[in-house]
Parts: C-alpha cells; sequence; structure tokens
C-alpha cells in the first residue's frame, strides 16, 4: 500500500511538469525559427545567452531585478485564475498603483523612512484594488464578463495617468543642466524617505559586490515572501481552501454552503492589490519618480508567467526568475549578436500560447489513462475486489 | 460644432471598427469569442504597409487581409481543435502579434516603430452628394474602402439571415449539439467564422495604414480591436447595429481628436470609447443576448 | 405477414460496469404505434440510440424491411428513413420553426435558402397530418407542445418513415398529450411507423397498439395494448425479487425533523412543485419515490437553500429555514448527498481529503484561527477511508481518479461525518456497482438507527421499498400518494409514479 501511494506521486509530479517543459521546448523551437529567417545560428545566440546571463554578477543581479514586477504580476494573475477568474487588468492596475503610489511619495514631507516607505506601498496597492474593483463587481453583479471590462480599465488608466502626469502633478520645478536636455514630462520625484533601499548594503555582509548599476532592491525577496505567503494561505488556510473550491467547481463549492459571490469579490480585489505592488520595483527602486515612459507590459508577461507556473504560487517564483533571464539575455544577445529584443515578446506570446494547448494534450492523456484504470477497477469490485 | 468636416472624420474613425466588428460578428455568432482580433488588425496594419510599399496599395490590402486570416487560423486551431480557452488564445495571439511586427518591422525597415510612407488607393468623390453643400466633405475624397465597409455590411446580414452558411453558422454558436445531430459540421463551420474575423480585422488594420494615415505606426491601432467587440455587443451581435454602434465609437474618437469642449481635456475624450464599451459590456444600456452557446467548446459525446 | 419495418436480434451493447442491452429481440411492424416501457436504467434509452445512429451495438443484428442494415451514424439513420424526437429537443430556440426544420437540409450548398419552397413544403405536411403551426414564428415563442411537434416535423420533412419518441410526454400537459396522440394516430393510419419510449402506463395503453416491455437490459415481453392493462404492465416492468432484504429493526421514530409545507415552485409558467407537504422524523427514513423530472430535484433545491420557493415554509426542528442560504440550513444539522455527484458533489481535482472536509472545513476542532490544522484533516481522513473502505491509494490523490462507488463514498463519509440531524440523499446508488449500492444503504439504515431524519429521493422503486419507513411519491410536481412502507407493494407505488390513479388525474386536471 506503501509503495502504491509513492508511485503514484511521482508519476503525477512527473505529469504536472510536462505540460511547462513542452511548451518550453516548443517556444524555443519557435524562437530558433524566427533567429533563422533573421540569418542566426539559433543555438550560438542560445549559447552566447546562457553565457552572458549566468557568467557575470551584475547579470545575475539585472536577472532578480527584472523577475521582480514578474513575480508580483505573476502572483495577480495566479490568485485570479485560482479563483476561476481571468485579471488581465493586471497592466492598468500596476499603473494605477504606481499612481497612487508616486503621489504618496513626494507629497508627504516630514515623515520617517519606516512610515513612509510602508505607507507607499499600501498606496499602490490599494490603488490597484480600486481598478479591479469596478470590473469584478460589474461581473457579479450584471454578469459582464471580466476580459473586456479590465481591457478597458486597462487603456483608461494609460489616459488617466498621462493625464495626472501632464496636467495635474507636472513637475515644473526641475533643476536643469544649462544647455543639456529638455524638461522631463513627469511627475515630481519621490522624497528619499518613500524610495526602496537597494540590496547592495545587505550583499556586502555576504561578500558579494554588486555592481553598481544593478538596482536590486528589497522588493525581490517581498516578492518571494509574499509568493511564500500567499501559498500558505492558499494551501493551508480556510480562506485559500474556499477560494480554490469556488476556482474548482462553483456549484459543488455552493452547495457545500460557501459564499461564492464574496469569495470571488475578495480574490479578485486582492489579485488588484497584488497588482498594484507590480511597478513599485521600478518607481521605488529605480526611477524615483513616474514619468510618461514609465514601463508597461509587465501586466501580460505576468499572464505568460502564471500560466507557466500553472498558477503555483511558489512556481511563479521560478518562472518569473526565468523570464528575467529571458529579458536579461535579450538584452545581451541583442548587444552580441544583432538579435532584435522583440524575439523575447514572441516567445512569451508562444509560451502562453504553447502552455494552454500542452495542458490539453496532457490532460486528454490523463484522462485517458484514467479511464483505462477506472474500467480495471470496476471490473475488479465486480469480481469481489481485494 | 458638428459639421460636414467631422462627420467626414467621424466616417474615418468608425470604418476600422466597423469592420472589425463585422468580423467579430461571424466569430462570435458561431460561437468563438476572439479577444484576438486586435492583434489581427495589428499584423493586418503592418503587412498592409509592406506590401504597399513593394506592391502598391491594392496588393497592401491584400496582405493585410492574409496576415489577419493567417493569425486567426491559429486560433481557430486553438480554440476549436484543441479546445484551448478562447480568451488565453486571444491574449497570446495579441503578444505575438506585438511581438512579431515588430520584429518583423525591425528587420525588413530597420526601424521598430514606423514604416515608410506608403501610397493610398485613389480617393473617390461619389458623384452627385459631392456637390451638396452639407454633405460635400463626406463625400469627397473618400476611401473605396469607406464605401467597401458599407457594402459589407448589408453583404454580411444578407449572407447571414439569406444563405445556407449564414444559418448554419449561427446554428453553430447557439446549439451545436442541435446543428451536429442534424449534420452539420460544427467544426468546418466555427473554423469559417473565426477566419472570416481575421479577414476582416486584417482589412482593418490595412486601412488604418494604407488609407487612413499613409504608412504603419505601432499601436496605431489603440485598443480598436477592444472596442469593436464592444460595438459588436452594443449592435447586439448584428451587422446593422454594429454599424450603429461603430459611429457612435467613430463619433467619441473623432470628438476627442478635435478637442471638441474647452475645458475638458484631451485625455477624458480619448477615454470616451474605452468607457463607453464598459458601460455596455456591463450591459447597463440594455440587456444584451449574445448567442447562446458563444465561448464554449463543443465536444461530440455526453 | 410482411416482414416487420424494423427488426432486431439479439441486440448487445454493454458499458463499463453495465449491459444496457442484453440480447434483445424487437419486432416492430410497419403503420404501427409500438411503445416500449421500462424503468430508468431498463435500456430504453441505449436502444434507441442504437436505433438511431448514435451508438453502435456490440453484438447482434439489426434488419430493415427483412434486409440487415448497419446504421452508421444520425445522417446515415436519416437517410434510411428513421426519425428521433429527443426527449430534450435539438431546437435553435432564436431560430423560426421553418429555418430549424431546413437547418442541414437546405437544399442548396452555400448558396440562397429558399425559404418559400420551404415553408410551403412544411405547411404541406402540417396539413397532411393536422399540425397546427406558424413557420414563421421563433421556436422559443411556441409552446412545448407545439415544439415538440416542431422536432416532428423536422423528421418528416426529411422523409422519414419511422419515428422514434423518447418520453414525450414528459413535458406536456394533458391536453397537449390528447394532441400528440391524435397527431401520432394520424401519422400511423397514413402509413408511418412510431416507436413511442415512455415510463407512463396510462398513455402507453392509451396510444400503443403493441407495447414490448425491457427490465434490466433484457426484454421480458411484448403484448398487445387491449391484451393487458396497468396491473399487467406494471408487473412486467417492476416484479423483480428485492436485490438485498436489509435488516431493518422496528423504531419508534421520534419528533419531526425536517417539515416542509405546501411548498411551491413555479418557473414562467409551469408548476416544478405545487403545494408539497411533508414531514420527516428522526429515526425514520422517508422515502421519495418517482420517475426522475416530476419535481424531486426542485424539491431538494429548494430544501437546501439552492432555490427559493415561490410559496411555501421549511422548518428544521421547529426552527424556520425557508430562503435561507445553504450554508445556513446546513448550520441547522442538514447534510445533502446530491443526485449529480460531479456537478455539485465533488470538486473534482482537489484532493481526497480535502474533498472529504468541503463544507465542514471551518468547525472549530479543524481549524487554529485562519489555518487549517491539516495533521487533523489528513488523520481523520484515513479514519474515514478505512471506515468506509474507500478503495483509494493515498487521500493525496484528485478525486478525479477515483471510480464513481468511491467517489459517492467520499461524499457520504462527508455528509454523515459533521453529525447532522437531517441527511437527504439524492439518487444515492445511482451508476454505482453492486458493492458499492449496498455499502451504502447499510450506511443510510445505520444513520436511521442513530435517531437521524433521513430523507432518500430515488428513481429505483426497489430501492425506496426496502429502505424506507414511509414513501411518498411523486408525480408532476406534486405529493401524489404518502403511505408506509409495509402498506404497500411495488405495484402499487409504481402506478401512483406513472401517474395512473384518481389521485394523479387530480393533479392533471389542476394543472394550468
Amino acid at each position: 500500500m506503501q509503495r502504491r501511494r509513492e508511485t503514484m506521486s511521482y508519476r503525477r509530479r512527473l505529469l504536472e511538469l510536462a505540460a511547462p517543459l513542452l511548451a518550453l521546448l516548443f517556444a524555443l523551437l519557435v524562437g530558433g525559427i524566427f533567429l533563422l529567417a533573421i540569418g542566426k545560428d539559433p543555438l550560438q545566440v542560445y549559447l552566447t545567452m546562457f553565457r552572458f546571463n549566468l557568467s557575470r554578477l551584475d547579470s545575475i543581479g539585472s536577472i532578480l531585478y527584472k523577475s521582480t514586477p514578474l513575480i508580483f504580476s505573476g502572483l495577480a494573475v495566479a490568485v485570479g485564475f485560482r479563483v476561476g477568474l481571468f485579471n488581465i487588468g493586471v497592466e492598468g492596475q500596476y499603473f494605477i498603483g504606481a499612481l497612487l503610489a508616486s503621489i504618496v511619495g513626494f507629497s508627504l514631507h516630514g515623515l520617517p523612512v519606516w512610515i513612509h516607505l510602508p505607507l507607499v506601498v499600501l498606496a499602490g496597492m490599494l490603488g490597484g484594488m480600486l481598478w479591479a474593483w469596478l470590473p469584478i463587481v460589474l461581473k457579479l453583479r450584471r454578469g459582464a464578463h471580466e476580459v473586456i471590462t479590465t481591457i478597458m480599465m486597462n487603456h483608461i488608466a494609460y489616459a488617466l495617468v498621462l493625464f495626472f502626469i501632464t496636467s495635474v502633478f507636472l513637475d515644473t520645478e526641475q533643476e536643469m543642466v544649462k544647455g543639456l536636455g529638455s524638461p522631463q514630462v513627469r511627475m515630481p520625484k519621490l522624497l528619499e524617505t518613500a524610495r526602496m533601499p537597494t540590496m547592495h548594503g545587505f550583499l556586502e555582509t555576504l561578500g558579494i559586490e554588486l555592481p553598481r548599476h544593478v538596482y536590486l532592491n528589497w522588493f525581490f525577496p517581498l516578492g518571494i515572501l509574499l509568493a511564500v505567503a500567499l501559498f500558505v494561505m492558499l494551501w493551508r488556510a480556510a480562506y485559500g481552501y474556499e477560494l480554490r473550491a469556488v476556482g474548482g467547481n462553483p456549484a459543488a463549492a455552493e452547495t457545500a454552503g460557501i459564499n461564492t459571490q464574496r469569495t470571488m469579490l475578495s480574490a479578485f480585489l486582492l489579485s488588484g492589490a497584488l497588482a498594484g505592488l507590480v511597478g513599485l520595483s521600478d518607481l521605488l527602486g529605480y526611477f524615483g519618480y513616474l514619468d510618461i515612459d514609465f514601463p508597461k507590459g509587465y501586466g501580460f508577461t505576468g499572464i505568460a508567467v502564471a500560466l507557466l507556473a500553472r498558477n503555483s504560487m511558489l512556481g511563479v517564483i521560478l518562472t518569473a526568475i526565468l523570464f528575467g533571464f529571458l529579458r536579461r539575455g535579450a538584452e545581451g544577445v541583442q548587444a552580441f549578436e544583432g538579435v532584435p529584443m522583440d524575439t523575447i515578446v514572441i516567445l512569451e506570446g508562444v509560451i502562453i500560447l504553447s502552455i494552454v494547448v500542452a495542458v490539453q494534450i496532457v490532460n486528454w492523456y490523463v484522462r485517458r489513462q484514467e479511464k483505462l484504470m477506472k474500467r480495471r477497477q470496476v471490473t475488479m469490485e465486480r469480481a469481489g475486489g481485494d | 460644432m458638428i459639421g460636414g468636416e467631422m462627420l467626414a472624420s467621424a466616417i474615418r474613425m468608425t470604418i476600422p471598427i466597423l469592420l472589425t466588428a463585422l468580423g467579430a460578428i461571424h466569430a462570435e455568432r458561431s460561437g468563438i469569442v476572439n479577444i484576438g482580433l486586435e492583434g489581427m488588425m495589428i499584423v493586418g496594419s503592418f503587412w498592409a504597409a509592406f506590401g504597399a510599399y513593394h506592391y502598391g496599395p491594392l496588393a497592401g490590402l491584400l496582405f493585410g487581409i492574409m496576415a489577419g486570416g493567417a493569425l486567426a487560423l491559429v486560433h481557430a486551431a486553438a480554440t476549436v481543435t484543441f479546445r484551448v480557452d478562447h480568451i488565453v488564445s486571444g491574449v497570446a495571439l495579441n503578444i505575438i502579434a506585438y511581438g512579431t511586427t515588430r520584429f518583423a518591422s525591425l528587420s525588413i525597415f530597420d526601424r521598430a516603430t514606423t514604416s515608410p510612407h506608403v501610397q493610398s488607393l485613389p480617393a473617390i468623390d461619389i458623384p452627385v452628394l459631392d456637390r451638396l453643400p452639407l454633405i460635400a466633405p463626406l463625400a469627397s475624397n473618400v476611401s473605396p474602402v469607406v464605401i467597401l465597409t458599407f457594402a459589407l455590411v448589408f453583404l454580411t446580414r444578407w449572407v447571414l439571415s439569406e444563405t445556407t452558411f449564414g444559418l448554419r453558422l449561427r446554428a453553430v454558436g447557439e446549439n451545436p449539439q442541435a446543428a451536429d445531430t442534424l449534420g452539420v459540421n460544427v467544426f468546418a463551420m466555427r473554423y469559417a467564422g473565426v477566419i472570416i474575423s481575421g479577414l476582416f480585422a486584417g482589412l482593418a488594420g490595412a486601412y488604418l495604414a494604407v488609407e487612413h494615415t499613409g504608412m504603419y505606426v505601432e499601436g496605431m491601432t489603440q485598443g480598436k480591436g477592444f472596442i469593436a467587440l464592444a460595438a459588436m455587443i452594443f449592435g447586439n451581435w448584428g451587422p446593422i447595429g454594429a454599424m450603429g454602434a461603430s459611429l457612435l465609437f467613430g463619433l467619441s474618437e473623432a470628438l476627442a481628436l478635435r478637442q471638441v469642449v474647452e475645458f475638458i481635456p484631451y485625455e477624458f475624450f480619448k477615454m470616451l470609447p474605452y468607457v463607453l464599451t464598459i458601460i455596455v459590456v456591463g450591459g447597463i444600456v440594455q440587456r444584451s443576448r449574445p448567442p447562446a452557446a458563444v465561448g464554449t467548446s463543443y465536444e461530440r459525446g455526453e | 405477414m410482411p416482414s416487420p419495418v424494423i427488426e432486431t436480434i439479439g441486440l448487445t451493447k454493454a458499458f463499463p460496469g453495465v449491459v444496457a442491452n442484453d440480447r434483445i429481440d424487437l419486432e416492430i411492424r410497419a403503420g404501427e404505434i409500438h411503445a416500449i416501457v421500462g424503468e430508468n436504467g431498463a435500456g430504453k434509452s441505449t436502444l434507441m440510440r442504437i436505433l438511431c445512429g448514435l451508438y453502435q451495438p456490440d453484438l447482434g443484428e439489426i434488419r430493415l424491411r427483412g434486409v440487415p442494415t448497419v446504421i452508421r451514424d444520425p445522417r446515415h439513420a436519416i437517410k434510411l428513413g428513421i426519425g428521433m424526437v429527443h426527449q430534450h429537443f435539438m431546437l435553435v430556440d432564436r431560430f423560426t420553426v421553418t429555418e430549424n426544420v431546413i437547418l442541414g437540409a437546405e437544399g442548396t450548398r452555400w448558396g440562397r435558402l429558399d425559404r418559400r419552397a420551404a415553408r410551403r413544403r412544411i405547411l404541406e405536411i402540417c396539413d397532411r397530418y393536422g399540425f397546427d403551426l406558424d413557420p414563421d414564428l421563433a421556436v422559443e415563442e411556441l409552446s412545448v407542445g407545439q415544439q415538440q411537434r416542431v422536432e416532428i416535423v423536422k423528421v418528416l420533412y426529411r422523409g422519414a418513415d419511422i419515428i422514434i419518441m423518447d418520453e414525450p410526454t414528459a413535458v406536456l400537459v394533458p391536453q397537449e398529450v390528447q394532441e400528440l396522440f391524435d397527431n401520432l394516430r394520424r401519422l400511423a393510419k397514413s402509413g408511418k411507423t412510431i416507436i413511442f419510449i415512455s415510463h407512463k402506463l396510462d398513455e402507453v395503453l392509451d396510444i400503443a397498439d403493441r407495447i414490448t416491455v425491457l427490465r434490466g437490459g433484457r426484454k421480458v415481453g411484448t403484448v398487445k395494448a387491449q391484451e393487458t392493462d396497468r396491473r399487467g404492465l406494471a408487473e412486467m416492468m417492476v416484479g423483480r425479487p428485492v436485490l438485498f432484504s436489509v435488516d431493518k429493526e422496528e423504531r419508534a421514530p421520534g419528533e419531526p425533523l425536517l417539515k416542509v409545507e405546501g411548498l411551491s415552485l413555479k418557473s414562467g409558467e409551469r408548476y416544478l412543485l405545487r403545494d408539497v407537504s411533508l414531514e420527516v422524523r428522526g429515526g425514520e427514513i422517508y422515502g421519495i419515490a418517482g420517475v426522475e423530472g416530476n419535481g424531486q430535484t426542485e424539491l431538494v433545491e429548494v430544501i437546501m437553500g439552492l432555490r427559493r420557493p415561490t410559496t411555501g415554509r421549511i422548518l428544521l426542528a421547529a426552527q424556520d429555514v425557508t430562503g435561507l442560504p445553504v450554508g445556513r440550513v446546513r448550520g441547522h444539522g442538514v447534510s445533502f448527498v446530491p443526485e449529480d455527484r460531479h456537478r455539485r458533489g465533488l470538486i473534482l481535482n482537489m484532493t481526497v481529503w480535502e474533498n472529504l472536509f468541503l463544507g465542514r472545513h471551518r468547525a472549530r476542532r479543524l481549524t487554529a484561527g485562519p489555518l487549517l490544522r491539516r495533521i487533523v484533516m489528513l488523520g481523520e481522513a484515513d479514519e474515514l477511508v478505512q471506515e468506509y473502505d474507500i478503495r483509494v491509494g493515498s487521500t493525496g490523490q484528485p478525486v478525479s481518479s477515483l471510480s464513481g462507488g468511491n467517489q459517492q463514498k467520499v461524499i457520504l463519509a462527508r455528509e454523515l461525518a459533521g453529525q447532522p440531524r437531517v441527511i437527504i440523499a439524492s439518487q444515492p446508488t445511482r451508476g454505482l456497482d453492486v458493492g458499492a449500492i449496498e455499502f451504502v444503504r447499510q450506511r443510510l439504515i445505520a444513520a436511521r438507527a442513530a435517531g437521524l431524519a433521513v430523507l432518500i429521493v430515488s428513481a429505483d422503486l426497489e430501492e425506496v421499498l426496502a429502505l424506507s419507513d414511509r414513501i411518498g411519491v411523486m408525480y408532476g410536481g406534486r405529493l401524489v400518494k404518502e403511505v408506509a412502507a409495509s402498506e404497500t407493494t411495488a405495484q402499487e407505488l409504481g402506478m401512483y409514479m406513472l401517474g395512473s390513479t384518481t389521485g394523479a388525474k387530480e393533479a392533471r386536471d389542476h394543472v394550468l
């Protein structure tokens, strides 16, 4: 009995990994085709990417820095999927989060850092939650599909943030060096007390000298902690159990007495809060201000991160780092091999598509196995059983 | 304030939305949600510029149409054959479209975000109407695609309600099981619906690049692919309704461009189409009635 | 004698775990109305699905007008002149009658629909057989009886000579039933053959020329309608020895723990439940007998709080719980084994132990603050697996990997473990193999012995008789008969289930 228990779970674990690996392989293949199309040798390019990424300390730091927003984004999307909802609105939610965080960051004077910084972070989460509120309410009350509403909210967010930057909070008191450049279109700089410190000091105590131009900051460990916390919540807390139940089968959850509507609402708002954190690593750890070129696209990459991790909270850490790896690698191969960075974007899209197709294929295979097993079980039981 | 010139501009803004909405109608009424229309417009716009640059405007339009159709084929395979979630497939295709277009643009034109200028189709002046004072701006210097679009509205209406193809397409989106028991090929119909939507979206993108702006610019679609879905919903999944809804959206975009009202900032006008979409989709204005089986996968069996 | 228009010889079809059709010899003559009757699970639908091309038989032969034939698929069946009118209509609600009829048989491949010609043909058919249909109305605007007529026209339009009707009167009110029967007689007179599947004995005796009775996958016999009566048929349908003699001790039941008063549920114009009142006392099993689709599902859903009744009250141990949400109802001590395991009973992608605590997961002894006491849960899960003999490698497996019987045991274990006062079990042994059936029934008896009020709903008459202390029969949304199990027989219950007594007649006449 004991051995049967183990072999079963090994097989199952292997199958769980099968789909993501298949998807990755396929994506690399497709990437290879694109590379061939522009006359590059795929193996050479991939090799360069690996060497560039792993042999330099600034690469490793950069990988982790780039993965930070993706951890939050992947978590946000994954939490949504776990309760059965598709949060494509992470994109807009993190913009609004960055907006609120920025405002709190530059306008509250005289606070010590250990009050100001948490307030800024909270403002970010609040912004994300706010932006997630309308779509979920429309879905629960009117059955409006959350995909279309959240995508619209994304576009509105872009416009709104642009408006706030250019017309409301435009920083007109910028110190200009004479004759050098033009004023940036941005909001006022965040106060020192609102900035997230980088990890250089801490790493030095470990004997690691991280180069100055890498901005790895404490949001990274925060992201990991959050992932672990969400994992614990999802798998060890009563609320997480209900969340998964509603996502797994709302009818059965309802029959069991779980309030499915309330669960979906709170989970989606949680997703929004996580989304609000996505832009903060860049805002508080690198830029220090919100401008019109604030990075876009983390929301969509988050979808790839979550799906590739099969919506596992801990898995998201790995896949986010993987995507950070790919992005850093893209910089490297662009510099050394002349390959455009957009290959990465293509890879991201291909990964999303191939992972869901791979999941279907693996599912089909698993279902076939289960049917065969069940047939065997029933005939065994009919014959008298064990 | 709202004069002939404004209306002409509104119509020009309407065309991409309307074309894509017409395409969306074919897909959704066959039961497949196509969120990837934005991506199909994007590839349509780029490859149309490519085609027009090398072979002239007509070729450009054809290239754009084909590009949209090709992307749609992937969506069809994913949703109909592999029974993948429609939304995820659409989102993935949008990302792929964005990435491959940048890639192609860099490789072909050495510039990621724009293409060189391309020639448009010769503009048409509608014979009698272009003399009338108020209507003149609407009837002169009109792109042939505009005429084509409005013709397509009525063609779509006719096909959907008066042909065998249209009947079967609609049946498959309402009750695929019933259609299947009567010998209708559900899979083939859904493939057709999706591919047609891609062709239309490709044309819409092509129009943007070749006729409207005269070149490809990254991001020129600006979410019109999603607005088209809203227009379809607002138009209750019918071509005439979609036409009306698209005109409304086109008008709001034209207003945004001209910043008609002084004290309302430009950005808020830009938001108008999106806000309108939310209002429509949220059923705040009317209760909408989608095809009964839209968004579902079909598997023969239970 | 001319060869029968359709004949099956030794037709056999098996599925994993059950032989649905067991060497069936059928013989149907041209121009007759031939009824096929049997209980749920007797094999009627499987047989019909084979005849209309949806299934292929494992063994045996089909002969059409004396010629051995293989019916490859539904299209082929239509070509052979066999048309099926499904119990659940295959209609596109938004389309007009014409559009529904011509779908798939438009006459042209890609081109223009010729609505006028189609309309004409449809009106011809309607004229000839006396159907009253407006071809231009949308199907959703039609009454159920008219919709059914559209289905019949569909098969006639395609030239069907043999029309199979699957439980056609299940959704009709009495007047519509009579109209249907008039239509069917006219069709038969003009040479069409009608195969009529039903469980409603009265109607079958009314309309059919000959009747074939199926039981447990086998044919019991074929009789002429004139030469038999309700008792005779019921005996053929139901008369098999009780599978298990269940040891039920005599008990004096306690207080009424579950009471339902005047419960009605309306959906549009139809009454799904009509003035249902009953009570279940502690230490007794109340069985609701009835063929599926007569309101049992709705009754249970209303009691549990999944649906709100239009009128009426529900009392749990004298407390009014009408309109309360499911969680609150459960909080009053009610457990529920739903009839559809996969839809309402289990979360398939969760593990066995997680499913064992669904609904009870917030119990104080299972939680430490916001967290679940996993070790406690796993331990208890192991105990439950032992106690209920759930065949599983590890409780960490997804519950989807268990067989149907074991899945049902998981649900049962869960629902009984919460120390409920009332347990409602809907179709508790459906789809289970013999061993699991016995197990479930023993558990329900044990619950009774422990003083619970047990309400079971079952389409299996023997099961109801074997387990229940008192029995209520549901027909057409009403509780038409309540009787002590010891004072009735399967035959008598069968007749009430099939609507064929004065009580049921009253029910029919009072429907809108």
